[in-house]
């Protein structure tokens, strides 16, 4: 199996629109006013994305959707997870491979809405952003579609202070065995979670070119470069290994493990970059203003969603 | 990102595993010294005679003339049919061979490139000295025009295989005057001219396969010079750039392998603090689920770093990025056995030999470039960082 990792046309024309849209109109900034946050701007954006055909990306043009692939849909979701999107938009994009025609039809026009929620300790569930969603894309090792209203939910505080939670003690009853929809969800995470280990890289590489100590930028002190240049690596890793899940996902390769892979690896990309990057920006980066700790609250909540890192770790294990 | 699909590829892929099933050596092969490259040349010979002598490299010069793609196909398939490392072949192949493909006059290429598919001859490197290693740039190794000759006296430090090798590409420095990289030339060096003396080097492993090279007086034709004279400081980065190129994929499928040793070990070992298999362990099995895991990346890094070279004449400042990762990866995976499994990891003639793979391990993260001089390239020239303070 060969695989081509440059971007094809297709994919370059979604990154730069899907990006420069989001570069303008979701600046990683709007989370410094609570009005930027619990995904209010995402929702005044629900039907512009939507005719973009972002939530139908990854669906047949006889289904309703764009006709794209599962490789198009990761492009979409690294520079969501770049911007720190609401997990909403992508729970949109997750929630149409699991739901029946109507369902589908509605969430891909965006007149019907998604959140993800995630199993917690002793059965409890949490969602996350979901205020007036419609239907909950529930993920724990499985992946499944409930609609919001089977669930008690209570509000609750979040760590990231810009999106928020609701939890209910529901366990819902319908626990499947984990299908290829759970692994290519498992990707789309993987992705957006890429997507901030890069977004967490270049905000600390803007700061380390421009920060003076000692007469100079302190990115051309080793101690700080380097832990920039690892900071890329990680986030390359983490990309490269979901590209190509991605690509060969159904394909006959073994899935589970390049998902599993994929998702070990964007996991420790996002989050130790987010650290990483706290760390370069110095006093500033433990300050409520500077953006870097926003990356490392959405990386936590990210990496919390589906299957834990032990599960996947059995995974990569188990099967080769 | 896309899956390339074309029939001819598969059937290219089938040739060479039909082909290198029927043809890879089975016997026990030499581990040092002369024997290692007269069975390295031998085994390049049977590659030659079998038309599977340089994949990509131009037909005229006894190349198959085929795209990345073959070149990436054949490496793979190499390496899965378990054939020897290209080891003193290594420098021809993977560094020279490239470097004059690019850079070098016709008659250069007519001279160096066919020797090296025939398995005729073999290369090695000059470029690190004892005063002269992360700071390349300010070696002192001297070449002196005379004539239509430059005479070339000082030293070379780390020079794989350079016992009985045929040719090296040298680095000197050609004008003193000229600051740094300015004033260097890369020229080819016959190793049995009068005036070489060559010292072997043990290394910590206890495996001796490089050496340090003195030259007193060496009278080096003009006509070797590679490129132009005091322009050698792009060649010699063309040169490492290669290194970081498709022959690599034969060491990152050996690591992967290695992955797959310890886990079968896990899972065959009984740990004595719990009478049940080591794998059952939960963090023994993090460990090496995680290892997997990188082993993995490592090899999409790759794809991404093919991907860039199907597109690029000469790799690029990225190259760093797999090349890193493959260091510090090496590195721990050949020292997980010795965490994992104690004492008994420390006998050098059992099944596995864990210790020739741990010490040798090292020299990943130090040789071809540093982990960290590769961050230094990766932080000034992939994230374009202000440069660090250094000599002009």
């Amino acid at each position: 199996m060969i695989i081509d990792l440059h971007p094809t046309e297709d994919q370059q024309m979604i990154a730069d629109s899907i990006g420069g849209m989001l570069a303008d109109a979701l600046p990683v900034s709007r989370l410094r006013e609570e009005s930027g946050h619990a995904g209010a701007i995402e929702r005044s954006l629900w039907n512009d994305l939507a005719e973009m055909g972002l939530f139908g990306m990854g669906i047949a043009e006889e289904d309703g959707g764009a006709g794209y692939g599962l490789p198009e849909e990761i492009v979409a979701a690294r520079e969501l997870g770049r911007v720190l999107a609401s997990p909403s938009v992508l729970a949109q994009m997750a929630a149409v491979h699991l739901s029946e025609d109507n369902v589908r039809e509605a969430l891909i026009a965006g007149k019907e809405r998604a959140a993800f929620a995630a199993r917690g300790l002793g059965g409890e569930v949490l969602l996350f952003d979901g205020a007036g969603a419609d239907h909950v894309v529930l993920l724990s090792d499985t992946a499944v579609l409930a609609s919001c209203e089977m669930f008690d939910w209570q509000s609750a505080v979040s760590m990231d202070e810009t999106l928020t939670i609701h939890r209910s003690p529901h366990t819902d009853p319908t626990e499947d065995t984990r299908s290829p929809i759970a692994d290519r969800i498992s990707l789309l995470l993987s992705a957006a979670l890429s997507g901030m280990a890069h977004g967490a890289t270049a905000l600390a590489v803007e700061y380390a070119s421009q920060r003076e100590q000692f007469g100079q930028p302190i990115g051309s002190f080793q101690a700080i470069k380097h832990q920039l240049a690892d900071m890329r690596v990680r986030a390359d890793a983490a990309d490269s290994q979901t590209m190509v899940a991605a690509v060969a996902f159904g394909r006959g390769n073994n899935d589970r493990n390049e998902v599993a892979a994929a998702r070990w690896l964007a996991g420790d990309a996002a989050i130790s970059n987010a650290k990483a990057g706290i760390q370069v920006h110095g006093g500033m980066g433990f300050t409520a203003e500077c953006d870097a700790h926003l990356f490392l609250k959405r990386a936590h909540t990210f990496a919390s969603l589906g299957s834990s890192r032990r599960a996947e770790e059995r995974r990569l294990l188990d099967q080769q | 990102m896309r899956l390339i699909e074309d029939p001819k590829l598969d059937q290219f892929r089938a040739e060479c595993r039909d082909w290198l099933q029927d043809n890879v050596p089975k016997g026990p092969r030499p581990a040092e010294g002369l024997a290692l490259r007269e069975y390295d040349l031998a085994w390049q010979r049977t590659q030659y005679d079998g038309g599977w002598a340089g994949v990509s490299w131009p037909e005229e010069f006894g190349g198959r003339g085929l795209s990345v793609l073959e070149q990436l196909i054949w490496h793979e398939e190499y390496a899965r049919a378990g054939a020897p490392p290209s080891a003193s072949m290594f420098v021809a192949l993977s560094h020279a061979g490239p470097t004059i493909i690019v850079q070098g006059s016709d008659q250069q290429k007519r001279t160096y490139l066919p020797p090296i598919l025939k398995g005729e001859e073999n290369w090695c490197q000059g470029f690190s000295e004892p005063g002269a290693g992360s700071d390349l740039a300010s070696l002192k190794t001297r070449g002196v025009v005379d004539g239509d000759h430059l005479v070339v006296t000082g030293t070379k430090i780390w020079t794989s295989y350079a016992e009985g090798a045929n040719r090296q590409e040298l680095l000197v420095r050609t004008n003193p005057d000229e600051p740094r990289h300015r004033g260097l030339t890369w020229i080819v060096c016959d190793m049995d001219l009068p005036g070489i003396d060559i010292r072997p080097i043990t290394a910590m492993s206890g495996v001796t396969h490089f050496a340090q090279v003195f030259y007193d007086e060496v009278r080096i034709p003009l006509a070797n010079v590679v490129g132009e004279i005091n322009k050698g400081w792009n060649i010699a980065m063309t040169t490492l750039g290669f290194e970081r190129g498709t022959g690599t994929i034969a060491h990152q499928i050996e690591l992967a392998n290695g992955v797959e040793r310890l886990i079968e070990a896990a899972r065959g070992t009984v740990d004595p603090l719990t009478n049940r298999s080591m794998i059952d362990d939960e963090a023994i099995a993090a460990k090496l689920a995680g290892l997997r895991a990188e082993v993995m990346a490592l090899r999409s890094l790759t794809v991404a770093s093919v991907s860039r070279g199907m597109r690029e004449e000469v790799p690029g400042a990225e190259g760093n990025i797999p090349a890193l990762y493959f260091g510090e990866l090496t590195r721990r995976v050949n020292g997980a056995a010795l965490e994992i499994f104690g004492s008994s990891a420390l006998v050098r003639d059992g099944a596995h030999n864990w210790p020739l793979h741990y010490l040798e391990s090292f020299k990943w993260a130090i040789g071809g470039g540093t982990s960290e001089i590769r961050r230094n390239v990766i932080g000034e020239r992939v994230l374009q960082l202000p440069r660090g303070p250094r000599a002009i």
